[in-house]
């Protein structure tokens, strides 16, 4: 059984709150960005605090397993979000993100429990979005000694029709996602992205029929 | 006559002096394509203490900023305001119209 060991910090995110690498992995100045991504295999709470318009720190939570549930892990992080670079035009805007994470890795491999060690998990996420289209790509590493679980996702879609800020704009978004030693299936999940204001929803089911779930609350 | 052309006179600057006491400012932005960018710029917006309301219009990437009777708002600021959220400032544009009559789209 693959158990979810919430910390209590992680509890009332459940309830708000995704994969740390969305449409914008932080909100404005002195918002606190909650998320909360789950499928059958990985499980990720989190949330930051925008120190500024372009740097936020944050706690996040995650826990994936290998397909046949022999390898688990469990990871908590201490995370810097930086906008590195961002660029505006009259109807896109594109940006630049620099991810550092620092943390304890625990789990267990081929049912054997393994020694909890220190984990680095930095990253990178470039992304362009109009009001019509979206796309991202997103390199997260996650290195201990002897662990490399590597992350590379790929994400692009359209938004059906532009809406007023006070709408619900819906999206359809295909993201393609990979995790090194943990999984030899490219991960492939076509999502339907519901955005109002401050709430973000994703939901999807993957290539291998396992349904996923994404939340995202800014206050 | 002239009484009564010096009332109509009178009536009509009085309305002119406070439609220009209440301006609006129309923000065409850059960059700001979803609601979520468009938070950050709201808030900060409204928590000006000149703010009487704010209007966001995302299709047409638009800020209006309407302020409170008799006071105005420095251009400087509204720049600083969308730069330091993050987006750019195409134009500022001032109207004597409250930010309803800019919503119901009159304000050409």
């Amino acid at each position: 059984m693959f158990t979810f060991n919430i910390r209590l910090w992680a509890i009332p995110l459940i309830f708000l709150s995704s994969h740390l690498a969305f449409a914008a992995p932080m909100g404005f100045e002195g918002s606190v960005m909650t998320m909360g991504d789950f499928n059958q295999n990985w499980r990720e709470v989190g949330f930051n605090y925008a120190i500024t318009s372009r740097d936020a720190l944050g706690l996040t939570h995650l826990e994936f397993r290998s397909d046949d549930y022999k390898d688990k892990r469990e990871i908590d992080t201490l995370n810097y979000t930086r906008l590195l670079s961002r660029w505006n035009s009259t109807d896109a805007q594109s940006n630049l993100w620099l991810f550092m994470g620092l943390g304890e890795v625990r789990g267990s491999a081929n049912n054997q429990s393994i020694d909890s060690k220190v984990i680095a998990s930095p990253g990178f996420q470039f992304d362009y979005e109009t009001t019509r289209i979206y796309f991202a790509t997103t390199h997260k590493l996650y290195r201990a000694s002897n662990l490399n679980h590597d992350t590379t996702s790929i994400r692009a879609g359209f938004s059906f029709y532009e809406a007023d800020y006070d709408q619900t704009q819906p999206w359809f978004i295909l993201e393609t996602k990979y995790t090194n030693q943990i999984s030899d299936k490219i991960e492939v999940i076509p999502m339907l992205r519901l955005i109002n204001k401050n709430i973000f929803v994703e939901g999807g089911v993957n290539n291998s029929g396992q349904p996923r779930l994404n939340f995202m609350y800014t206050f | 006559m002239k009484h009564l052309l010096l009332v109509v006179g009178l009536g009509l600057t009085l309305t002119s002096l406070n439609t220009f006491a209440t301006p609006s400012y129309k923000v065409t932005t850059k960059g700001m394509v979803c609601s979520f960018c468009a938070q950050g710029i709201e808030k900060k917006m409204k928590a000006l203490s000149e703010t009487k309301d704010v209007y966001v219009d995302l299709k047409k990437r638009l800020v209006v900023v309407e302020v409170k009777e008799g006071l105005t708002l420095s251009q400087d600021v509204i720049n600083k305001i969308i730069k330091d959220a993050g987006y750019g400032v195409q134009s500022i544009e001032v109207s004597e119209h409250p930010i309803e009559h800019i919503k119901s789209g009159m304000d050409k």
